[in-house]
């Protein structure tokens, strides 16, 4: 079996029925799925900020790490996979966003990053199918290529799916 | 299953640890002087053969990217900054402690160090960028450090993850502290603190090491500092730098306004600084075989 491992800012996708994405220890980041069950293709993007507006150099060099782009960079991979360009029948699942508890917002980019990526989503008529979003904890997400299987894994937690 | 830690347990506990070399504990002091200068720092680096190898190895490590390589400590120091530096010594007489496996934790070696490290980085961005009257350098050190008493604990909290997690979602407020001490007697802010006395650290930096959870219950003058290190922490701790179980359960304490300015899109800025130097160090860290 073929691991794609992404890193904070990393997208990739496959349609290699042996190979699982996984993403390590997500926090305030979000990790956006797309599964398109025509192709069989499954991507992943582990976004970190909302807007690249704020270091668009950054998001040139690493567009995964932004909502803003890296939704339509992922879009054009799997494009080129095969899949549809604007995502058309594509199935969508979002986890992450995780929280500190604060009070005064400022802290909570975690629901920052999971509303901006929604909006972004609906801008291409997208919108996720499931969603296990926010929490104060760290998830760890993996997906089987084969099944489209989503599980998530947190210290002292049992594994589940999404 | 967790073992319950005697007084007189942690002290054997902290007296197995490695004093640190004198040459890092004068590093310590003299860099958290308001008044010191760098020249001070060269002196101390210059006295140190093996701090001064370590340093222009990894001044001269592909993450700095140099064209041409330097070759005296007293530029290699002028370059590096005196916050590297103190992360080299601390790397290279400490480094065992912090690239223990936290099992207790369910963190992998390297967690608490990467994580330390984070720490330190967004402590001086947040003390940079939160208009703060502190020295950046000294938000640094005082990062790398916080969390040291985890390594001194987590052995007896091996096998209770499940245990504490659960412990804490019971609580009316989120606070990992509780759960370490219901479990092992101590938290790992008293764990550190103790070791920081052995140390014989600066107040300050022993202050954050104790009240990094709880910054409220520092003393007024090294609140800033501490509150620094609060947001530091939690800063990586959302970044995905957290060390297992533990991330991001606990308060943050909002009386943080009263100290520093930061606003949603500061607070993105110092996060994508903080993974962007983040990468640099630890590899030029790495190199340096310290920390690893």
């Amino acid at each position: 079996m073929g691991q794609i491992i992404l890193g904070v800012g990393d997208y990739g996708a496959s349609n290699s029925p042996e190979d699982e994405i996984k993403t390590f220890a997500l926090g305030s980041c979000v990790s956006v799925i797309f599964l398109d069950p025509k192709s069989r293709t499954v991507g992943m993007a582990h976004i970190a900020l909302p807007d690249s507006s704020i270091n668009s150099a950054k998001a040139a060099e690493k567009p995964g790490y932004f909502a803003d782009s890296a939704i339509p960079a992922l879009l054009k991979q799997m494009g080129a996979m095969g899949c549809d360009k604007r995502g058309k029948g594509m199935i969508v699942k979002l986890c992450g966003g995780a929280n500190v508890m604060d009070t005064n917002d400022t802290f909570q980019i975690g629901k920052r990053n999971a509303l901006a990526i929604k909006k972004l989503l609906w801008s291409y008529g997208m919108g996720a199918i499931a969603e296990d979003l926010g929490g104060n904890y760290s998830r760890t997400v993996a997906i089987s290529v084969a099944a489209g299987q989503i599980t998530l894994s947190s210290p002292g937690k049992p594994n589940w799916q999404l | 299953m967790s073992k319950k830690i005697s007084q007189e347990e942690l002290q054997k506990i902290v007296a197995s640890v490695p004093m640190l070399s004198t040459c890092a504990s004068q590093l310590l002091h003299v860099t958290a002087k308001e008044d010191h200068e760098l020249i001070d720092v060269i002196d101390l680096v210059r006295n140190d053969a093996n701090l001064t190898a370590r340093a222009l190895k990894v001044v001269n490590s592909a993450s700095f990217s140099l064209v041409n390589k330097i070759t005296s400590i007293d530029r290699a120091v002028s370059y590096l900054g005196e916050r590297i530096v103190v992360g080299v010594a601390l790397g290279d007489c400490a480094g065992k402690l912090f690239e223990k496996e936290l099992s207790g934790y369910e963190a992998k070696d390297g967690s608490l160090w990467r994580h330390d490290l984070r720490t330190a980085i967004a402590s001086r961005e947040v003390a940079l960028q939160g208009g703060m009257d502190i020295s950046p350098a000294l938000a640094f050190t005082a990062g790398l450090l916080h969390d040291i008493g985890k390594a001194l604990i987590s052995d007896y909290l091996d096998g209770s993850v499940a245990d504490a997690v659960e412990i804490v979602s019971t609580k009316n407020e989120l606070n990992y502290l509780d759960a370490e001490k219901e479990l092992v007697g101590f938290d790992h802010t008293q764990a550190g603190y103790e070791l920081a006395k052995a140390w014989q650290l600066p107040e300050e930096l022993a202050e954050v090491i104790l009240h990094h959870h709880e910054p409220s219950k520092a003393k007024d003058e090294f609140k800033p500092l501490v509150y620094a290190v609060h947001l530091g922490d939690n800063i990586a701790m959302l970044g995905g730098g957290g060390t297992g179980s533990d991330s991001m359960r606990y308060q943050l304490d909002n009386a943080y306004t009263d100290f520093i300015k930061i606003t949603p899109n500061t607070l993105a800025t110092v996060m994508l600084n903080v993974d962007i130097e983040f990468t640099k160090l630890e590899s030029s860290l790495n190199h340096s075989g310290g920390g690893n």
